[in-house]
């Protein structure tokens, strides 16, 4: 490699995400398992033949369903607010755009003008 | 008969074990986000849009995990999937951040002779590149991958990446020689 | 030369099924723009939405910190974006029912620029006395349609300040950066086709 090379190597060193991106992915990807989870769950609840069974196994849930459901609201609302801040940046970006293209486009018109 | 069921069996297993080779998943977000993460800012140089990209890249890893078949695998479709995520989005986006390599500000004579300098005016030429030159710049002197893998990664020929980077080398070299003195240029 | 407007797919987070506050109501029809169009972005975000989503931003980020700040005193965003594949996907006949609220006493319309090709945009402002209390951007162009309403104390101005962040492009270095860089970009496909090997 030339000096030059190693410049460019040394220019284009990687950077790191926000300090909470593993935790974000993760709790992402934890809501997207809980969908699943939960029409798996449904199903399994309306076959006929599943129910007496089922009604014994739900009293044991119950007792260690509670920490879980817990569990699964915090996911909730991680993944709720993560998405509401993308939304918002999204928002927020696209109005700051179209402000700069209003200003840049009444700046074309006058320059038309005079 | 027999050998070819051999052959197809060793094959599972080889694949099973080099699976077994995959470290978690929050291991694995841990370990390559920074990759993923540089990779996105390369073509968006937006922070969140490259944090947005990065997301997206690994929680579609999430719902593949099953046809990962081993590390090296991993490491590839990751580059691969990056790769091509930013380029779309960059596309889409008409990289708004970019700077025009004629825009770019002219140092002064202080900050010339100042390394920390160079690099930073080399990232802001990098993100003028043309797509297909940024892409391999990327891949080469970022993720410090070999020709055959880049071409795989971009669908191209080796042959098209040697040009490509050549051709952005000589790009970039022309652009330092000139705004900040040929002893920079080696 | 292309503006640089961003291409998103479909997103609804619908909280809300309405645009709220000052009794300023989305046409229904514009929804089915979203039919006709390759892709649109939905934002609806209302005052807990905005607090949940505040409570996310990130503090080490200058950015976020200051959309923080901004939205702080907002009681919504909402945004409806559609891009289509050719022209004559919409009229203005679509969003005559908007513009005839913004007829209203209390919205002013501060911006009106038409260009030959074909752009029509407008800012519409709402008083509250001598304060700001909301912001709509009506932009129209032949492939694309663009509304944006923010509700709440707010200045245009402090979104400008976001040029050159966040992706935002600065205002005055778009027109030239653009035409170079599509230059730029057809040069280089010619000289790719026409290459041999070295």
């Amino acid at each position: 490699m030339t000096p030059f090379e190693e410049e460019l190597k040394q220019a284009l060193q990687r950077q790191e995400p926000g300090g909470d991106f593993t935790a974000r992915v993760l709790a992402r990807c934890a809501a997207e398992d809980a969908k699943k989870r939960s029409s798996l769950w449904h199903s399994f609840w309306t076959a006929p033949a599943w129910r007496v069974g089922a009604v014994a196994a739900a009293l044991v849930l119950v007792a260690g369903g509670s920490a879980y459901e817990q569990h699964e609201r915090e996911v909730k609302r991680e993944t709720r607010g993560m998405e509401a801040k993308r939304q918002l940046l999204l928002a927020v970006r696209i109005a700051g755009t179209k402000l700069q293209e209003v200003r840049q486009r009444v700046k074309e018109s006058e320059q038309i003008e005079q | 008969m027999k050998a070819a069921l051999l052959a197809a069996t060793t094959s599972i297993t080889a694949t099973r074990e080099a699976q077994a080779e995959l470290p978690p998943f929050p291991s694995v977000v841990e370990t390559h986000k920074a990759m993923v993460y540089s990779i996105a800012w390369q073509f968006l140089h937006d922070r969140v849009a490259a944090d947005e990209l990065a997301q997206d890249v690994f929680f579609q890893l999430h719902k593949n995990w099953a046809s990962i078949q081993s590390p090296a695998h991993l490491l590839f479709w990751l580059r691969k999937v990056a790769t091509h995520r930013a380029i779309d989005a960059a596309r889409k986006r008409k990289a708004k951040a970019e700077t025009s390599l004629e825009e770019t500000d002219e140092p002064t004579v202080l900050e010339r002779v100042h390394d920390s300098f160079l690099a930073s005016y080399l990232k802001r030429m990098v993100a003028s590149l043309p797509e297909k030159q940024r892409s391999v710049i990327v891949l080469r002197y970022q993720e410090d991958m070999e020709l055959e893998e880049i071409a795989k990664v971009l669908s191209m020929n080796v042959s098209t990446v040697k040009t490509q980077i050549s051709r952005a080398l000589e790009l970039l070299r022309g652009k330092v020689s000139r705004r900040l003195g040929k002893e920079n240029v080696r | 030369m292309k503006r640089p407007f961003l291409k998103l797919a479909i997103i609804a987070i619908s909280l809300s099924p309405v645009w709220a506050a000052d009794d300023l109501k989305l046409p229904i029809n514009l929804d089915k723009l979203a039919e006709r169009a390759t892709e649109s972005v939905d934002v609806t975000l209302d005052q807990s939405t905005l607090q949940l989503a505040s409570g996310f931003l990130s503090k080490d980020d200058p950015d976020e910190v200051q959309v923080k700040k901004m939205i702080g005193k907002l009681k919504g965003i909402y945004v409806r974006s559609f891009e289509f594949d050719k022209e004559g996907q919409y009229s203005m006949a679509d969003v005559q029912a908007l513009r005839a609220q913004l007829k209203a006493p209390n919205w002013s319309r501060i911006v009106g620029v038409k260009s030959i090709k074909g752009e029509n945009t407008e800012v519409y402002l709402l008083k509250n006395g001598d304060q700001i209390a909301g912001i709509v951007v009506l932009d129209a162009e032949p492939k694309e349609l663009t509304i944006v309403h923010v509700d709440g104390s707010i200045s245009p101005e402090e979104l400008s300040r976001l040029g050159g962040h966040m992706g935002i492009p600065e205002f005055s270095k778009q027109k030239k950066k653009a035409k170079k860089d599509s230059s730029s970009d057809a040069k280089e496909d010619e000289q790719e086709d026409g290459q041999s090997e070295r």
